[in-house]
């Protein structure tokens, strides 16, 4: 029975839970007070937080869409954070999928989409793989720190997309835009909404990813190696060969994401609209998930109703904006009720290591 | 001689959780060497923080020469003539002697300016009335660990204490240091009057030293004896609460062909400064090689080269006939060598991870773990994490517990459970036993000696100079990277092994 409870706490850790949900309401309470200042209707503004999100197929479809992207660019950084180190470049890996996606997509059309969207998918994949490959290449060969390199990478990205989807390969009418040709579209799941089947696919990728960091030999080398990488090299791990697969696999989930973003919601690639610095938001889910699979799934749901919920309180006159002041305050509360929980537990500690400061301050001691 | 200078009276100390000291009544007598022993955890630290002010007792009262103590902190302490020098020193490292001995008082030239002429006259006055011989304007990086602790002592004589406390003074000084340190003690005592506690789980410096002993045990303060009317088998067994086995160490069999192999090897430290120059040596199946050395000089850098984990500037490295030289840790392994490092927590263990976890790492990939060659079955995991766990007498709450958590000593056996576990006929083991209790300790040297026995080449070193002569059939003494003598262990002392580890010995002259 006992047994049975321990197993229970280790698998569900209801601190974290409980931490999770306290931060929420705190961050909505604080929110309120700003609507109120802002002289905002704060009861008709929640209302439509908690309704719109769900009041018609189609906002569940963006709502669904939106966490579907939220949590392959989450799990793409957590994949990273088993070996630890840290992609902040998901976002130019994502855009550049998508790029390459469309070219296939607009250069083969006409061509079966069984042909099509694999090689569409590959070479979304292959170029999301490389451009993470560039930065691991460089922390495991030389020692240079991944977080620097993968920033500056997205920048590079972001300058050099443009030159393609607004003059090289572009197909569409606009200044920008490289079509995706119908027949290859996934198809609509929800009428009138941007979900699509990319979902499901994502589904499978997302349990394939808990399945492997969680369940398989492969991935409790990979948590040793981010954990402590000198035992792992100690212990006979190829720590470097591990990590560098790792970063690309990274890579690959955001390649692969940019091209449902737009085989799927968007249809044709504009670089503003494929990625609205998705990656990010992933990285920020991934952070509270405390770069855990399934909670990444989860807060990527909760985040993506936030969302969908402050477009239903746009409709009431609360600016967009606020959906980025809710998830600020979620993210501060969070940091901060983690703060507390690590007070309580080492007010003992602490009092200890005044008293140490202050043998050292008068005794010219130190107790070790 | 007979007067009570210090008396706990009930003295308990309660930490979150841990009851630290439990009820402790003691008397300490003007103008003698009491000794405090017990194993890690025991309470003896506390204790002494007690007496120094840095804790303040849960219950019961402490006097200092009949006055009752109100108010506990170091400063107080030291007004009370309490000085305390701490395992790790508190010097600065750029200063001279003089200049440490008088920080927090110094000597003012004026109001404002430092007098150093004065600060290393005060220095001479001290060094010539106890007769600490240490040269005043000498910067503290330049002398040795021994004199350092001089300076420490010096420190707290130059606050007027006449109460001394010494926590595990002898850890990193060598035998001739530790003879030093006895003589300065024995002298503080006779002409000068003082009173010096002695905290060590060395029981045979309990032995040279002491005039009275006291035991500690899980907080509790088990005895306190004359330390004539003891010996070191009596001491043990109180310390440990059984009985403890310490001459049943039985070698046997005979040394069989060579499985460590080290060619004139060359390696630098971390800053990239030559730390190991030249060295040489050879280890047969069924024979233990002990390096003693003072920490610092090659040994770490020379075993982290052997097992992979350390790149080889020049020379070649043998393991079991192959050739290891450049060789990843994990292809070294595969060559038949096993290890345990010196550090064990940055090295030796993932501390996030379970004891579980941490007993499979270069198992995961046999057959019988692994379903399809890609799926973990942690079933059979934790079937075999709890046959070592029982094997190797783990304590701890489980082999789901996070490592991190557990004692040194419990963590060292999550480590050799594993690394003995793979039966290698080449193990290189470093520091078995540092920060690990006697009960614990005998456990590792039985176990070491029965890899030994079974056939296996052991290298070993150890900052425990008794461990190397205990478990070693050979030992060879390095110095500033280089071996400084090679000898078989009953053909050699301590004091004659300390020499050549000092680079003064007969070897280094040669």
């Amino acid at each position: 029975m006992s047994k049975a409870f321990a197993w229970i706490r280790r698998k569900l850790n209801p601190g974290y839970i409980a931490s999770v949900a306290v931060s929420i309401v705190v961050a909505l309470l604080i929110d309120a007070v700003i609507l109120l200042i802002a002289g905002h209707d704060t009861i008709t503004a929640y209302r439509e937080l908690f309704v719109y999100p769900f009041s018609s197929g189609r906002h569940i479809g963006e709502m669904l869409e939106y966490a579907m992207v939220l949590c392959m660019c989450g799990l793409a950084c957590v994949i990273g954070s088993r070996v630890g180190i840290f992609n902040v470049g998901g976002e130019g890996q994502l855009l550049l999928g998508g790029l390459i996606a469309a070219r296939i997509g607009s250069m083969m059309n006409g061509m079966s989409p069984w042909v099509v969207i694999p090689c569409a998918a590959l070479g979304a994949m292959a170029v999301g793989g490389l451009y993470a490959f560039i930065p691991g290449i460089l922390k495991v060969k030389l020692k240079v720190n991944e977080v620097i390199t993968t920033i500056m990478l997205n920048s590079v990205a972001a300058a050099a997309i443009p030159f393609f989807s607004s003059s090289l390969w572009k197909t569409s009418r606009f200044n920008e835009g490289i079509d995706v040709p119908t027949d290859f579209r996934f198809t609509t799941l929800i009428p009138t909404s941007n979900l699509t089947t990319a979902i499901i696919a994502s589904a499978v990728i997302t349990f394939f990813v808990w399945y492997v960091l969680q369940k398989t030999t492969k991935g409790y080398e990979m948590r040793l190696i981010g954990d402590n990488p000198r035992f792992a090299r100690f212990s006979g791990l190829k720590a470097d060969r591990i990590i560098i697969i790792t970063m690309v696999i990274s890579g690959v989930m955001c390649g692969l994401t940019g091209m449902f973003r737009v085989f799927g919601a968007e249809k044709t690639f504009i670089m503003t609209k494929v990625s609205k610095d998705y990656y990010f938001e992933g990285l920020m889910v991934a952070m509270i998930a405390q770069y855990q699979p399934i909670p990444t799934i989860i807060i990527s749901l909760i985040f993506a109703f936030l969302k969908t919920g402050a477009y239903g309180m746009k409709t009431v006159g609360v600016p967009i904006q606020i959906y980025w002041v809710i998830q600020a305050t979620v993210i501060f509360c969070m940091a901060g009720e983690k703060g507390i929980r690590a007070a309580i537990r080492k007010a003992g500690e602490r009092r200890a290591a005044e008293r140490d400061i202050l043998a050292r301050k008068e005794g010219g001691a130190v107790h070790e | 001689m007979e007067e009570a200078i210090i008396r706990f009276e009930h003295i308990s100390m309660e930490f979150p959780g841990v009851l630290a000291n439990d009820d402790i009544s003691l008397s300490i007598r003007q103008g003698e060497v009491f000794a405090l022993v017990g194993e890690n955890g025991a309470g003896k630290s506390t204790l002494m923080n007690i007496l120094y002010g840095i804790n303040t007792p849960t219950a019961g009262n402490l006097y200092v020469r009949g006055e009752k103590v109100t108010s506990f902190s170091p400063k107080a302490a030291i007004d009370r003539g309490i000085g305390m020098v701490h395992q790790h020193f508190m010097l600065v490292p750029s200063f001279t002697v003089a200049q440490n001995i008088v920080l927090g008082h110094e000597p003012k030239n004026g109001k404002l300016l430092f007098d150093n002429k004065k600060a290393e006259k005060l220095t001479r006055d001290l060094v010539a009335e106890y007769g600490l011989a240490v040269d005043p304007s000498a910067e503290v990086r330049d002398i040795s660990v021994g004199l350092q602790q001089r300076v420490e002592i010096l420190k707290t004589l130059y606050r007027g204490a006449d109460i001394l406390i010494l926590d595990e003074p002898t850890a990193v000084l060598t035998p001739q240091e530790t003879d030093e340190l006895f003589e300065v003690i024995r002298r503080i005592v006779r002409e000068k009057g003082m009173t010096v506690i002695i905290i060590t789980h060395k029981l045979y410096e309990v032995m040279a030293i002491s005039d009275r002993v006291g035991v500690m045990r899980q907080g509790k303060l088990i005895g306190v004896e004359n330390t004539k009317d003891l010996n070191e088998k009596i001491l043990a067994s109180m310390m440990v609460g059984r009985p403890v086995l310490f001459d049943h160490l039985e070698k046997t069999g005979e040394p069989g062909e060579v499985a460590i192999e080290v060619d004139n090897l060359f390696v630098s430290d971390n800053r990239g400064l030559p730390a190991v120059r030249g060295v040489s040596l050879s280890v047969k199946k069924g024979e233990v090689l002990g390096i003693a050395a003072i920490e610092g000089n090659g040994q770490s850098e020379l075993l982290e080269a052997i097992t992979g984990m350390r790149k080889i500037n020049r020379g070649k490295v043998t393991i079991c006939g192959q050739e290891a030289t450049g060789k990843t840790p994990g292809e070294i392994r595969e060559l038949g060598l096993s290890h345990v490092p010196e550090d064990r927590l940055s090295t030796g263990v993932d501390k996030l991870a379970s004891v579980a976890d941490n007993l499979l790492i270069g198992r995961q990939k046999e057959k019988r773990f692994n379903l399809f060659g890609f799926h973990q079955r942690r079933s059979t995991v934790e079937r075999y994490a709890e046959e070592l766990y029982e094997k190797f007498d783990i304590r701890g709450a489980g082999i789901h517990t996070e490592v991190g958590s557990m004692s040194g000593g419990n963590m060292q056996k999550v480590v050799v459970a594993r690394e003995f576990s793979f039966d290698a006929p080449v193990l290189v083991i470093s520091q078995p036993t540092r920060g690990v209790d006697i009960g614990a300790m005998e456990f590792f040297h039985t176990r070491i000696i029965e890899k030994r026995n079974d056939g296996a080449a052991i290298l070993l070193s150890s900052a425990d100079l008794d461990e190397v002569f205990r478990l070693s059939d050979r030992i060879i003494t390095l110095y500033e990277g280089k071996i400084t003598g090679e000898f078989t262990t009953n053909e050699i002392t301590k004091e004659e092994i300390g020499l050549y580890m000092t680079g003064t010995g007969e070897g280094a002259k040669a």
